[in-house]
Order: structure tokens, then C-alpha cells, then sequence
């Protein structure tokens, strides 16, 4: 029986700036300035609608129709800036693509702001584990950044493993076909190859 | 590592942008930066040291003068002629500024119409700016750019969003990456266009300029940096690279354009800046370095009669494994330890026979 294999992206909304109804009083810190929760206007459907929008305007009805049917939200999470993406995996590049040329939140009005994917994987348990560890992360980085303590252990992990994402996120994107890979984090490249 | 040469730069750049810009980049993974500034039109030939108006915000990079040692001292030794550089930094506590910030170099990107009048400027700039760049926009400007400069710039920066109207031939541009240029693509190009059709047409134009540039190159000798013209013209490393997966640059050539490729640049045109003719450079000192003056001090003293003061000498320079026999040798110079190679190779020849 021929599965259909599938690519889920963790994706996280990073804004630039304070949002103008308030004040800018206090200097507000990069790690909360970077991590603000997006307006609960914006629903799964208009997500997804504007993903499809910017597909079409990149790769015209060609790449829109080619992800119209697999294209799914399967998490969003408006408090958290994050959601998960399920794409077939002969495409999730041209969703990729779509995503690094929003510059917007797509709702009316929408904030500026960057859609930064942070996994890619082949599993959706991998990803979801993943949301967890770093929301964790970064309420620990916060805390310690309201207490004052700058430079401390909690914020350095966080920024460690924003870099070990990047870095290991070169390693799984290098293997195209998702072949077995040593590396523990790239696990879920080899579950999805095991299977097929 | 990660770099991104490219952050556009101009003197009516507000320092809080800047700055939040490239706390930004260090955010998203980057850990070298470039302040890019670009200077169109007719060069002047007025300024003799050309001055550098980038404020130079974080120490060094360890690869160019002043660089190396980390201490505050360093960056004074490397300040440049503008007196507005000093003013224009942020008033941060430096402890906490230079740690969020990632490490600027100072860049240069010069628009070439008319290649005959502006060659013999481009060492003055070289040495005036961390970084050169060249922006050719005509077939001529871009083989000259490509082939017979003086000395070979940096990088070759062409405007991608623009219809170039002529071919990059693959050629021309090899024998450019083997003078040791590299090609670069600036995504922002891409990602903030002007609206209608216009910006239609420049994405257009910048996707197949980037695919007639990575075809010409075979993806060799190709850097990727942002040109963001603020903090939203700036994106995460890999979805940079996805960008460029899509657009024909396989993700592992595309992450070495981001990292190795880069470095490759900055470290370069350091070691130009910082050894002679960038072939020799002092590493460091060689330790024990009093010690040797002082033994150098009393040959030169006591050279002529090279009695006991010369033996000593020599003992010394042994023991610090130095090759210097020539030097205090007019006085001693039969002693035990000096056999010659062909003496010493006859002796062991000798002595193997006689074993056999």
C-alpha cells in the first residue's frame, strides 16, 4: 500500500516591532519584542488563504493547484505565534517559499512581520515535540529576562538552540529524499523514509 | 558561522534602526555582518585617504588589523577618519550592546558605468573600507569587473531586480571566481519590491537573473546576503536557503554560500588588509622573545673576540632550537656540535656498515 508522504513545518511569526496602540515608553526586550502573540483575528482558514495567495503569486496556478488539495493547518496557536503546516512532500518547498515572501500578518490590517520555519519534519509528533520544547524555552528565557539577570543560563540555552536549529535544520534540508540520517535530530527524516 | 555581507548602509541611517536591524540579523543566527555603503555616480578624485563614514560599532573581526586581540584597546587602533563615527554610537552600555550585536565590517559597494575612469581609485577605496564590492551595470563594466582590475575585488554585486541586458557567460565569470571574486545575490532584491507592475517585473527580473547566475557559475563562487534595507528585509538562514533550493542552488551549496563561502570573503581581504601584500603576517611572536634580544645583545657586543660570550650564545640559541650558526661562529667555529650534513650522513653510514 503507497502511503502519502507528507512534510510538516513548525513555523513561528517574529515581529520587529511594538505594536502601535501602545506606548512606547519602556524599551521593550528583544526576546519579548521578537515573540509577541499575534492577533486572535487571524483563523486557520484565512492562514491558509493567504499561503495559497502568495503560492499563486510566486508560482501561478501551477504551484497553487499542486498544494491545493494536501495544504493544512494542524495547529496554530495565536498565543504562541507558532502553527504547524502538513504539505506532500513533493511541494513543501513552494510553501516555503510562499512563506519567506510574506511580509505580513494575513488578516485585514495585518502587522508587518517574518514567518520563520524553525522544522521541518516528516512526522507530526516530532514537530509537535518540538513546539513544546521551545515555547518551555522561551518562558524560562523570559522569566529570567523580567528578573534582570541578563547573559544568564536559561536565555543562553534559548539562543544556543535557536543556533543548533539552524544548524541541524541544514543537516535535515541537506537530505533531500529523507535518507537515514546518524544525527538524533534528524530522526524524523528516517522514520518517514522507514515506512514507505 | 553564518555571515550576511550585505546590510544597506547610507549616512542618513537612524542608529536606533540600525541597530535594532542588526540585532535582528544576530537574532535570526548571523554572526558577521556588513554595513554596505553605496556610492553611485562619478567618483571623486578629491579626498586622497578616502574616509570612511560607517560608524564601526563592534570591534573587528578577528582577521582584520586590530581584530585579533580582544581587548578595548583594539578598536582604537583601528578608528577611522570621520569624527561623526565615534557620536553616532548608540548610547548602550558596551558590555551589554557588543554581546546582542553581531560583528560589523564596513563595506563598500561601488556603481561602474565607465570602467576607464575608476580604476585607479578602487585601492584607495580597498584600503579605506573593510570590504569592496563592484556593481557593474553594462556588458563592459561587468568584464572588466570580471577580468582585469587591478586587483580583484571582493565581490561582484550585480543589480539583480534590474534587466540586466547582456548574458553573464560562464566564461567570464569562472575566470573571475578564480581571481578569487565571488558572486553575490542579495534575496531582498526579491522580497521587498514596489508595488504594481513594476515590482511584478523585478521579481521576475531577479529570479531569472539568479538562475542565469547560478547557471554561469555551476553555483561556485556564489555568496547569498540579504541587502535588507530594514529589519523586514532580513530572513531566517534556511529559509534563505530554501529560497535559493527552489531557484536551482542545491541547500548544501546555498548553506555554504551563507557560512564557508562568505568567511572565505571576510577572511580573505583581512589577511590583504592585515600582512604584507597579504602574503605575510605576523601569527605571533615566538615566545621566549626577551630572552633571545638579550642573547642577540651580547653577541653584537662581544662579537669580535667570540671567545666564551660566543659559546654561551650558541648554547642559548640551541636550546630555543633556532638556526642561527652563522652568526657568532667567527670565534668558535670548531667546535663539537658543528658537523656538517655530508659529514654527519657519512658517519652514519659508517656506522651501519660496521653494524651490518
Amino acid at each position: 500500500m503507497v502511503r502519502l508522504k507528507d512534510r510538516y513545518l513548525l513555523v513561528n511569526i517574529i515581529y520587529t516591532d511594538v505594536p502601535p496602540g501602545q506606548a512606547k515608553g519602556g524599551a521593550v526586550p528583544d526576546l519579548l519584542l521578537y515573540n509577541q502573540p499575534t492577533t486572535s483575528e487571524l483563523r486557520p482558514q484565512l492562514l491558509l488563504k493567504g499561503i495559497r495567495s502568495e503560492v499563486a503569486a510566486l508560482f501561478g496556478d501551477c504551484g497553487a493547484g499542486a498544494i491545493d488539495r494536501s495544504l493544512q493547518v494542524k495547529y496554530l496557536s495565536p498565543a504562541t505565534s507558532t502553527f504547524i503546516l502538513r504539505i506532500s512532500r513533493a511541494h513543501y518547498r513552494l510553501v516555503w517559499a510562499a512563506l519567506a515572501f510574506m511580509s505580513r500578518v494575513p488578516v485585514r490590517d495585518g502587522r508587518p512581520c517574518v514567518f520563520r520555519v524553525v522544522r521541518v519534519s516528516g512526522t507530526v509528533r516530532k514537530v509537535e515535540e518540538e513546539a513544546v520544547r521551545r515555547a518551555r524555552l522561551l518562558v524560562l528565557a523570559a522569566k529570567d529576562e523580567m528578573a534582570g539577570n541578563r547573559g544568564s543560563s536559561a536565555a543562553d540555552a534559548l539562543g544556543a538552540l535557536l543556533r543548533s536549529d539552524s544548524s541541524s535544520q541544514a543537516r535535515s534540508v541537506a537530505v533531500p529524499g529523507g535518507q537515514v540520517d546518524s544525527e538524533p535530530e534528524a530522526e524524523s527524516q528516517g522514520l518517514s523514509s522507514d515506512d514507505g | 558561522m553564518l555571515y550576511d555581507l550585505n546590510i544597506v548602509w547610507s549616512p542618513g541611517t537612524p542608529a536606533a534602526d540600525l541597530e535594532r536591524t542588526l540585532k535582528f540579523a544576530k537574532n535570526l543566527g548571523y554572526d558577521v555582518v556588513a554595513l554596505n555603503h553605496i556610492i553611485a555616480g562619478p567618483i571623486p578624485t578629491q579626498p586622497t585617504p578616502i574616509p570612511n563614514p560607517i560608524p564601526q560599532l563592534t570591534p573587528p573581526h578577528p582577521s582584520y588589523p586590530g581584530g585579533a586581540s580582544t581587548s578595548t584597546s583594539s578598536s582604537s587602533s583601528t578608528t577611522n577618519p570621520s569624527t561623526t563615527a565615534s557620536t553616532s554610537l548608540p548610547p548602550l552600555s558596551k558590555s551589554s550592546s557588543s554581546s546582542a550585536l553581531p560583528t560589523t565590517l564596513r563595506r563598500a559597494t561601488l556603481v561602474i558605468t565607465d570602467p576607464s575612469i575608476t580604476n585607479y581609485r578602487l585601492p584607495d577605496y580597498a584600503r579605506a573600507y573593510d570590504l569592496l564590492a563592484l556593481r557593474p551595470t553594462s556588458d563592459k563594466s561587468f568584464a572588466w569587473a570580471c577580468t582585469s582590475t587591478s586587483e580583484a575585488p571582493a565581490l561582484i554585486s550585480l543589480d539583480l531586480a534590474s534587466h540586466l541586458g547582456w548574458h553573464v557567460h560562464h566564461r567570464a565569470a569562472m575566470a573571475a571566481v578564480q581571481r578569487g571574486v565571488r558572486f553575490e545575490i542579495c534575496y531582498s532584491q526579491a522580497l521587498t519590491p514596489q508595488g504594481g507592475v513594476d515590482g511584478m517585473r523585478q521579481r521576475v527580473n531577479f529570479i531569472g537573473n539568479v538562475q542565469a547566475l547560478i547557471r554561469a557559475t555551476k553555483g561556485r563562487g556564489v555568496v547569498i546576503s540579504s541587502e535588507a534595507r530594514g529589519v523586514l528585509g532580513l530572513r531566517a538562514p534556511a529559509d534563505v536557503v530554501n529560497l535559493m533550493a527552489v531557484w536551482g542552488l542545491g541547500p548544501e551549496k546555498g548553506f555554504a554560500a551563507l557560512g564557508e563561502g562568505a568567511r572565505a570573503v571576510v577572511v580573505n581581504e583581512g589577511v590583504k588588509r592585515r600582512g604584507f601584500r597579504g602574503v605575510v603576517d605576523i601569527v605571533r611572536p615566538a615566545e621566549g622573545g626577551e630572552e633571545v634580544r638579550r642573547g642577540d645583545g651580547e653577541g653584537e657586543g662581544e662579537g669580535g673576540d667570540g671567545g666564551k660570550a660566543g659559546k654561551k650564545q650558541k648554547q642559548q640559541q640551541k636550546q630555543q632550537g633556532q638556526k642561527r650558526r652563522n652568526e657568532g661562529g667567527g670565534g668558535g667555529g670548531s667546535q663539537q656540535g658543528e658537523v656538517s650534513k655530508r659529514q654527519a650522513k657519512k658517519m652514519k653510514k659508517e656506522g651501519s656498515q660496521a653494524k651490518a
